[in-house]
């Protein structure tokens, strides 16, 4: 090996023992320093991506409106995409009703955030939401979403900078939440599981009784045990039980479903409300 | 040489960059196009080896900057089996692996066969991301690798690969406007045919 070809691998592993032993709060001082470097690219990006989903929306509707001129006249082409905006107005009208009412009704002191990048993770299960340390938001903050009203659990925040926060899905392996079992005295500890599986993700609620008597559709919620999550948010609902020799564990469907979130809710404050 | 070194420089920064926006595509078993590995894979065959550790160092740090979990916190009572966080830095090693495994077929690419490394950054994007997935294993325990998880890592493989000829392209361009070139024994064989 030539000298200079050494020297280069030394330092090489030199730094990479380095970065290996840096501290929990060096590491976030390196991200934050990342995300406030890269904030101007992500900014303006995020506008570009909104642009282009508009434009596609666009082409795609003016795809509609080419073969729809080909059978009626011009002037009555126009008025399905009329309609469909106005629809498109409607759906997003009542989505936002849904959030202020969800909002309004809620025990939760709450800050509403849009989804604006899924996924961006190889292995870990994380989205990025719209607001960040400016509102409030921080890490190890629970985010929700509702079902009919009823705040259910989405994951938990992981890192925040000024505009953007990243949200660790409850459907991770690393975001374990202290569970309960309705109609029954089981609690266990809710986790997502590794890789992905095809269709709806499952959880895994680990370190139930060894003799658990539950059924599939009983609901599962949070005990409000552990420092992050308050009680009784809606964590989803149980598919199905494996016996084990020392204890049991469930399969649970969550109840948010993920691949269709849009707005979601972060809980600014971890104590739970006077009752 | 040296201006080409930092054009692969900035060109890896760029690609983070562009990382940013490239959804995973979740109809094609969440298979995602890796640009900062398929810059760095393709960089890495087409200059020294100190450039390629340097380019190694700074990939992975940042990768691991953009993507490191920390931990998720609670009370130790109750979340007494907390999962495991990935080191930060691992992904120096793997970059630094990655590396080493492209510039092993060097003198091919230097003769002008880029095809062998276009295979090869395919192959090596996969082994990436079976190590990743072994590391998180080893460091969280309970072994569990499903089919889904092997087609995601086959998808993201195969659909990086496939941009690998068009980054060739560009940095073939790029050291021919620095005045270098990235197939030297190719470019002497043509010069010497010219001669002849």
């Amino acid at each position: 090996m030539k000298p200079l070809n050494l020297i280069a691998l030394l330092l090489f592993l030199g730094g990479a023992v380095w970065a290996l032993t840096r501290s929990e709060r060096t590491v976030r001082e390196i991200q934050r320093g990342y995300y406030s470097a890269i904030q101007p690219f992500l900014k303006s990006g995020s506008a570009i991506e909104t642009h282009s989903r508009d434009f596609l929306k666009e082409v795609r509707h003016s795809k509609d409106l080419e073969t729809e001129l080909t059978t009626i006249r011009s002037e009555i082409g126009r008025l399905p995409i009329i309609e469909a905006r106005c629809g498109e107005l409607e759906r997003e009208n009542a989505q936002l009703r849904h959030a202020l009412e969800f909002k309004q009704a809620t025990n939760f002191r709450v800050v509403a955030a849009q989804i604006i990048r899924r996924q961006p993770a190889t292995w870990w299960q994380t989205v990025e939401i719209d607001a960040g340390m400016k509102r409030g938001i921080g890490p190890q903050l629970a985010v929700l979403s509702h079902v009919d009203r009823h705040p259910c659990l989405v994951g938990i925040i992981d890192r925040s900078s000024d505009d953007r926060s990243s949200v660790v899905l409850l459907t991770d392996e690393a975001c374990q939440v202290s569970a309960k079992v309705e109609e029954s005295p089981e609690v266990g500890i809710l986790t997502g599981q590794r890789g992905l599986g095809e269709g709806t993700p499952l959880l895994r609620l680990k370190f139930l009784s060894k003799n658990a008597v539950l059924q599939a559709g009983q609901r599962v919620f949070t005990t409000g045990r552990g420092g992050i999550f308050r009680a009784n948010i809606l964590l989803g609902e149980i598919v199905s039980v494996e016996k084990g020799a020392e204890d049991s564990e469930a399969l649970v469907r969550p109840a948010v479903n993920f691949g269709d979130l849009g707005t979601v809710f972060v809980v600014i404050d971890k104590s739970d409300p006077p009752q | 040489m040296t201006r080409y070194t930092i054009i692969t420089l900035l060109l890896v920064l760029a690609a983070f960059v562009v990382q940013q926006f490239v959804p995973a595509f979740t109809g094609w078993h969440h298979s995602r196009l890796l640009v900062v590995q398929l810059v760095f894979l393709c960089a890495a065959v087409t200059v020294n080896q100190p450039t390629m550790l340097l380019l190694a160092f700074v990939c992975g740090f940042l990768w691991d900057a953009q993507f490191t979990l920390g931990p998720l916190g609670g009370d130790a009572e109750i979340y007494s089996q907390p999962v495991e966080a990935m080191r930060f830095g691992y992904s120096i090693l793997l970059f630094g692996g990655m590396g080493f495994l492209m510039q092993g077929i060097q003198p091919l690419f230097r003769q002008g066969k880029w095809y062998f490394s276009a295979l090869l950054s395919g192959i090596a994007v996969f082994l990436y991301l079976a190590a990743e997935y072994g590391f998180i294993t080893v460091v969280r325990g309970s072994p569990a690798l499903s089919a889904a998880t092997v087609r995601q890592m086959t998808w993201t493989a195969t659909l990086t690969m496939l941009l690998s000829p068009p980054v060739f392209w560009m940095l073939s361009t790029i050291a021919g406007r620095c005045g270098h070139t990235i197939f030297p024994e190719a470019a002497a064989r043509k010069r010497r045919r010219s001669f002849q």
